[in-house]
Formats: structure tokens, sequence, C-alpha cells
């Protein structure tokens, strides 16, 4: 011991000395550089494959969309983005019309004449959308405007010639915008804020082909400066459209916002920050010690340190250590996790027989009702998820708090009593096929529903994993209809409950988003007529109708919404967001000055 | 020469028949990328269309056939996920991988070396029963405790915090050891409990023969005896371990490392191909790891040769190598 100490005193030393002599980026422009750690990676860049969160953050960072969401607003509004002002609607709500921004340029590149950027113009847009219906570019967002835009699917059906005019997307002249819709969709101008409707210069397709995806050119407010599996770098567009930052356009509440250092910023033009460095850290260990050793200034919390983090839960607090250090959002996500019956197979869903077919819908009511939502928040979700009634959640304007929370009750006699009146016995339930990908937390919920399931007397060995070696292969056999118990989440693409009610429409049945194949004459009646409604009470009665139809035919064990513990180095003054915001809060970071106690 | 030439056309028939096996492997039981590739509500026409363009719906032969004529001109196409052309995934991460695990390996070898014929030469004794124990022990360690645990230790406020959690910023040789030392030493601390213990054995056994015991008697150094003698005459087994876990280390070995430490190498890049279904760059790695293997082999065969003139000899009467 005695040779060791001295020995560890000179290793220490040494390494001391060369990580000191070895210049990390860390050290270098850390007052001017926001380090956001992504518990996932986007592989793609090009807009048109923008389907992921970590995706999305890129597109409305590099390129350029016509609307966005207010930064500081909740609920989520709408504002302009490079659109001059939000869309004028025909009477009708068949034609849109939007004026776009002048002046506004792409970045440098080599795909331009001479490498620079050129005027954007509404052409540009009209091509960005076009291209998501070209069967070549694979586009995984052409499904929020297909059936939708006037001459687009016969733009599509005759080769996609991108010289060929579609009538109901035009660009009227440099700077105005047409889109004509086939009928009423009131959810228009919030696709038009994803990172799907993002802004591409047909030059930089033509130059670069299938890796556009690697070189973005785009207008947003930065560009990008290298990607890699593990890091991305983006540095400020120094082109970018100067707006002063207007804290009441933005929505800010003073009451909740106060503390986040945001005031200083009113008047200033964003981007605020010229580097954003973005690592991609999927494995919780690794990203929680980035983030305490001060690598980043972003996490999302592992759920593993939340009792490590935590002082309380309701609502979640930081202790005082951590409070001294970090800011500390806790978000309820934009989506929900559920569990769909799938209603066409014949031994849990609908039956031609119509006292099989009641016998399998007390089955179903069974299973919901020996369902313990508490239990699997507690174990899953550190008990800070929160559980609701049926398939509208809490992040949409049309979520109804006063729901009643029997659904998601757990009665145990209820279930009980609703075999036995019903005729099923140990020996004639069905086999219960439970789709899972294989991992341990997902081996963990089919053990615990296993259980749930037990103590109404169901056996063990009739609840069987159906397991899946990885995604891909579960979603295709559960689009394939070949899942019985379907348990899988729900990220919603725009906050309109719309987004989530669509999910049991029958036409939408696989290999569409109706997972259930859920198929009720009276749901597809109410939700036909609301698609076509601007928001109102009259179209939130008719969701919440909709919402109770599948509570009553017991379609789905639904739901849950997670919450996220954000965590920020408090000399990082913004409001981060993981849901319709997005990555659209980047331009609004600020690095530097202290904030809020 | 014919030797040589017999062991080439050897080597492309295992070439074949590796990828033959992986490509079975890769399309009867790989994940299917079709419902990645769609948006959401797709229709069956759409489903149908992506599947035509992933080529599930061509002949087996076909695509097998399509797969060995792109290796042999090296056309390797583009990921699906990412749209980057192979070629250019392989020619950015290979070099990561390379900077990042050489080092580790051969400080895991050449440690584990000297400290196996310490071990050999004090058999029975308190210096062999320590490393032999260590050895154990590092076997022991889970590659994920040894890489949460030394980055507690030296990355984080909990311990030293000298270097960083993850990266990979790499610009000259200081930054390239802020980056690379957490990582290395990882992989030397898994690889050393391994190669000693596998080491030692092999330097008993050479030590044992009657050769060794001549060379006590005519009074040589121990350094003499186990450098000279003992490692000299050991080469065979040694060059195989070496050799042979070069592919591995390339493309498998460094996954949790480049998992773990953020850094962008073909080994995270081949678990990201794989868990996505990512054929192109699947097949391409699979490729690659296959040739790399033939190569070591013939290298190592030739190695053989020039280690041990048996078996030289052998091959000159008309016989094969017989390692």
């Amino acid at each position: 011991m005695r040779c060791f100490q001295p020995a560890a005193l000179i290793l220490c030393l040494a390494l001391a000395s060369c990580a000191e002599d070895a210049q990390s980026p860390e050290q270098i422009g850390r007052t001017s550089a926001y380090r956001h750690a992504m518990d996932g990676a986007p592989t793609n860049l090009d807009p048109a494959q923008a389907a992921i969160i970590y995706a999305n953050f890129f597109a409305v960072n590099l390129y350029d969309t016509l609307y966005r969401y207010k930064y500081l607003a909740r609920p989520y509004a709408l504002e302009p983005n490079l659109a001059e002002e939000l869309p004028q609607v025909s009477s009708d709500g068949l034609i849109y019309t939007i004026r776009i921004k002048p002046g506004v340029h792409f970045v440098d590149d080599p795909a331009f004449e001479n490498g620079r950027g050129r005027m954007v113009v509404a052409e540009d847009f009209v091509y960005s959308i076009k291209r998501h219906f070209d069967p070549e570019v694979r586009s995984l967002g052409a499904w929020l405007w297909d059936g939708r835009i006037v001459g687009m699917a016969e733009w599509r059906d005759n080769g996609a010639n991108y010289d060929e005019e579609v009538p109901g997307l035009r660009a009227l002249d440099e700077r105005t915008i047409q889109i004509q819709l086939i009928q009423p969709f009131p959810q228009l101008t919030h696709t038009l804020a994803q990172g799907f409707s993002a802004i591409v210069p047909r030059e930089a397709v033509e130059h670069y082909g299938p890796e556009l995806s690697l070189h973005p050119v785009g207008s947003g407010p930065y560009r990008l400066a290298s990607f890699d599996s593990a890091r991305a770098v983006l540095l400020r567009n120094p082109h970018f459209r100067a707006e002063p930052f207007s804290l009441a356009r933005e929505g800010y509440d003073p009451e909740r916002q106060a503390s986040l250092g945001l005031e200083a910023l009113e008047g200033k033009v964003p981007p605020f920050t010229n580097r954003i460095e973005v690592e991609f850290i999927t494995e919780d260990a690794a990203r929680w010690s980035a983030f305490v050793a001060g690598e980043v200034d972003f996490i999302k919390a592992p759920v593993t340190q939340f009792d490590t983090l935590l002082a309380s839960r309701a609502p979640p607090r930081l202790k005082p250590r951590f409070e001294q250090r970090y800011h500390m959002r806790a978000d309820l996500e934009s989506g929900l996790v559920l569990t769909h019956f799938n209603m066409s197979d014949p031994r849990i869903g609908s039956h031609p027989d119509s006292d099989q077919d009641a016998r399998n819908h007390a089955l179903r009511c069974a299973i919901v009702k020996a369902f313990d939502w508490q239990k699997r928040n507690e174990i899953f979700y550190y008990g800070l998820g929160r559980v609701f009634p049926g398939i509208i959640p809490p992040a949409t304007p049309e979520f109804n708090p006063n729901l009643d929370n029997a659904y998601v009750t757990r009665d145990v006699d209820e279930a009980r009593n609703l075999l036995i009146l019903n005729g099923w016995t140990e020996g004639n339930l069905p086999v219960l096929e439970y789709g899972l990908v294989a991992g341990v937390t997902e081996r963990q919920m089919f053990e615990q529903f296993r259980s749930f399931m037990s103590d109404i007397g169901y056996p063990a060995e009739k609840i069987q994993p159906l397991t899946f070696a990885t995604y891909g292969d579960y979603a295709r056999a559960y689009h394939n209809r070949e899942v019985m118990l379907i348990t899988t989440s729900w990220t919603m693409d725009y906050p309109d409950a719309e987004n989530t009610v669509q999910l049991f429409y029958g036409p939408n049945a696989s290999p569409g988003s109706n997972y259930s194949n859920y198929d009720n004459e009276e749901y597809n009646r109410l939700y036909r007529a609301s698609a076509l409604m601007q928001p109102s009470q009259t179209r939130t009665a008719m969701y919440n109708n909709m919402n109770r139809l599948v509570m009553e035919d017991c379609a789905a064990i639904s739901g849950i919404s997670r919450t996220l513990i954000l965590l920020w180095d408090r000399d990082v003054a913004m409001l981060p967001d993981r849901s319709f915001v997005g990555g659209y809060f980047f331009r609004f970071v600020n690095v530097g000055a202290e904030t809020g106690e | 020469m014919f030797y040589f030439l017999r062991k080439i056309g050897n080597s492309l028939l295992l070439i074949i028949g590796v990828t033959l096996l992986s490509f079975v492997l890769m399309v009867w039981f790989g994940p299917d990328r079709t419902f990645g590739l769609l948006g959401k509500n797709p229709s069956q026409e759409q489903i149908e269309q992506v599947r035509r363009q992933l080529g599930y719906d061509r002949p087996f032969a076909e695509r097998y056939l399509d797969y060995l004529g792109a290796l042999a001109t090296l056309e390797l196409g583009y990921s699906d996920s990412s749209g980057e052309a192979v070629r250019a995934v392989l020619a950015r991460t290979i070099p990561v991988t390379l900077a990042l695990v050489l080092p580790g390996f051969l400080l895991g070898n050449l440690l584990a070396i000297v400290l196996a014929m310490l071990a050999a030469w004090h058999r029975g004794r308190a210096l062999d029963r320590v490393i032999t124990g260590l050895s154990v022990a590092g076997m022991s360690l889970s590659f994920l405790v040894i890489i949460i645990g030394l980055q507690a230790l030296l990355c984080t406020p909990y311990g030293v915090n000298l270097f960083p959690v993850r990266g990979w910023q790499v610009d000259g040789f200081g930054s390239y050891f802020y980056y690379a030392f957490v990582p290395t030493l990882s992989l030397v601390i898994v690889s050393l409990g391994y190669n000693t213990r596998f080491y030692r054995a092999v330097f008993v056994e050479e030590a044992q023969r009657e050769h060794i015991r001549t060379a006590r008697a005519f009074g040589a150094s121990p350094l003499t005896i186990m450098t000279r003698h003992v490692l000299a005459n050991s080469m065979a087994p040694l060059i195989t371990r070496v050799l042979f876990s070069i592919p591995l280390v390339i493309v498998s070995g460094s996954l949790l490392i480049e998992t773990y430490f953020g850094i962008p190498g073909v080994g995270r890049t081949t678990f990201e191909a794989i868990t996505n279904g990512d054929q192109p760059v699947l097949k391409a790695v699979v490729a690659l790891t296959a040739v790399s293997f033939v190569v070591v082999q013939l290298l190592a065969d030739f190695l053989y040769r020039l280690f041990d003139p048996r078996i030289e000899q052998a091959v000159a009467d008309g016989g094969g190598a017989a390692v």
C-alpha cells in the first residue's frame, strides 16, 4: 500500500497533465455552444424521413417550415415561421392561400450555381410537398396529405413528373402558395409546422441524390457542420432572417416561466447560440454520467435516476443539491401508451356469431377491469405517468379531465363476474397472445400483465408471449393482423384529438394505424363528420362520443401518458420541449448567464 | 506457389460459403424494413411498392447473385437508413475503430505475454498465483461493469473527472489521448485476463519440454529461456490467437466500447444496421468480416512457415501445413 499511494499519485498527476494538455472541445468555445443530449439518434436528415422526434429536431432547424409552434405558449399555438401570417382559408375550408416572407435565402452550398444560396420561393414549397408523393423518395410523411390535395394522386400515378403541375398545389407567384383540398382538413396548418413539410431546394435533391440525407441544404436557423452516429454539430446560419424575440408573441407566462431567465432576451435576434452540439446517447448510464460530468447541458433524465434526483413526485421536485445546479421540467408526453385488442381475431375480437361476439366482449372488458394501471405506472413509470380513461390523452385540447375513471380502475370482482356470467371457465378461455419485442422491460411488462390476469383466474399457461426480435418484425406482424394483444405507444403529430381518434377509425384498419382493427359504424360516422370540422364544442362532444364507444366496446386497454423529466444547466436560458415545439426551441437557447434560483 | 494458389482457391470457396450462409440468415431471419419505410396508414399498394423497392419479392438466388456481383465490383449501394453510400460509411467508420481498438488490442496482448511469461517462469509460486488470480478476476468482470466503473472513476465528479465520458473529436495526438485513454484502458482490462490465462497455459506447456531443461542446464538466463526458447517455440498458437481475434475485435469487439463512449466506429454502425435491418450495410460488413478472416488465414499460414521450419519442410516434401 505504501508503494501504491505514491505510484497512484504520480499516475494521477501524469494523467491530469496529459488530460490538460489535450485540447478538449468541451473546453473550447464553451461560452457559446449549447450541448444537447438526445436519447436516440436520427439516421437520416432528409425532411421526407423526419418521422421520429430526433429527425424532426434537425429538420426544423436545418430547414424552414411555413409554420411553427409558439415557443412558450401552453396549450400549444401556431405561429407563422416562413409564412408571413396564418393562412387565408376560403369559406368552404377548401382553399388555403399562404404568403411567404421575402428575401429568405437557402444556405450557401455547392448544389447552387456559384455555390451561393438562392432565394426561397413559393415553388420550393410546392416541390417539397410533391417529393413526398414520388415513390422513389419513400417518404414517411406522405400520409399527412394523402388523398387530401386535388390532383396529387393523379400526379403520382402519372409517374411523379416534377415539371407537371398539381392543380391543388400551386405557386401563384414567387411568394404565394395555394393549396386546394378535396375536402376540408382542419389540421392542415398543423401539418405545415412539422419537419415533413420543410422546404427543400430542388437543386440540392438533384445534386446529392440519396445522400441529401447527409447534406441538408435549407434556410433554417442552423446549418450542419458535422453528423455521424454519435454526434451532430449545428452552426448558426448567419443569413437567417432577423426577427426580434418577443416574449408576448411567444406566449410568455411570467407566473410559470419567470425563473427561466428569458426576459433578458426580449428584442434580441435569434438564433442566440452560435453552435449547437447534439450528442446521441441512447444508454441511460452514459447519458447520466455525461450530464453530471458537465459534458452536456441538457438531458431527458433516465427513469433509473428518478430516485436519486427527486425529492418528491407530486409535484415532481428536485432534491436541493440538484436544484442548485439544474432547471427541471416535468413534461407530460404528447401521446399515450395503450394495448390494443385485435378485433379481427375471432378468439377475442368481433365474431360473426352474436352470442360468441357478446362473450368476447365480456372477456375483453374483464381483461380491462383486471388491468392495474396504478401498478403499471408505479413500477414502469415511477408513478409519474398520467393514467386516463380512453384514447384522448391529456396533451390534447379536447381532453376531458372530468371523465369517469372507472375504465382505468381495477375491479377484480367485476372482472371475475363478467367471466362467470358469460360462461368463461379456465377450460374454455382462449390462449392470450401478448406481442412484445425482445427486451427486459417488455418481458417484465408481459409478466406483470400475466400476474394481473392470474388474479381473475386466468390460467398462467394461457397467457403467452409472442416475442419478436426487432420492432420491425413486430410491426409487420401487427400490421398483418397476426398479434392478438398489441402494446404500443402513439406520439401525436399535432395537438388535436383527431390524431388519436383516427386510431380506431374502421377504414384505417391494419395495415393502417387502427391496429385494433376496430370497426364500429357509429364511430366511423362520427369520425367522418368530425374530421371536416374546425375545433368547436360540437366537435369535442363528437370526440368524446367516440372515446365512449371505444371504452364501451372494450377495444383497448388504455391508457397512460408518460412524464418526462427534462434537466438542464442553470447557465442555459431556455424552455426545452419534446412535444410539438420540439426542435424549434433550439433557436431560442441562450448559453451563458446564470438563470433563476 | 502452388500451395498459395490452392490456399487462395480454398479461401474463395470459404468466402462464398460464409456469404451464402449469412445471406440466408439476413434474408430469412433479418428484420423486415417494410414498415419502417412506410408512413402511418399505408395502403396495401404502398406496402407492395416498398417491398419491391427493397427486393423482398425477388427470388433468393437472384438476390444472392446480385449480392456477389456487388461485392465483386465493390458497388455496395446505399444505406437503407441514412441514404449514405455504403463505401463511404465503411471508409468513415473503419479508421475510427482501428484508431480506437488497436492500442488496446496491442497493449492487451503484449502485457498479457509479459505477465504470462512471469507466471509460467514462477509456476506454482506466489507470483503465479497472484497473476492467475487477477486474471480470473478480470475474466469474471463484465465488460459493461468495467466500462461504467471506469467512466465513473475517471470521467465524472464522483471520481477524478479527468477524461470525457464520451465523444471522439480527434484532431491530433492530444485529443486522441484524451478521448482514447479510457476506452483503451477498458479494452486492456477486459482482454488482459483472458489473454494472460491463455498465454500462460501455452508457455507452461512449452517450458516443460526437454530442450528448455537443456537450456537451463547450460545456465541460460531466465530472460533468454523465456524469450528465445519458450516464446519463439510458442509462436504458432500465439499467432493463431492474435490474428484470428483481429476481425472480431474490429467488427464486433468494439461494439460496447463505441456505444458507451459515443464513438462513431464500424461496430456501432454494424449494431445499428442489424437492429434496423439495413441490409446494404450489413451485407458489406459481413463480406468484409469474411474477407478479413480469409486474409488473416493466409497471413497465419505465411507466419507459421516463417516461425516453424518444419511446416516449410512439410510443404516442400509435398505435404500440407500441419498446424
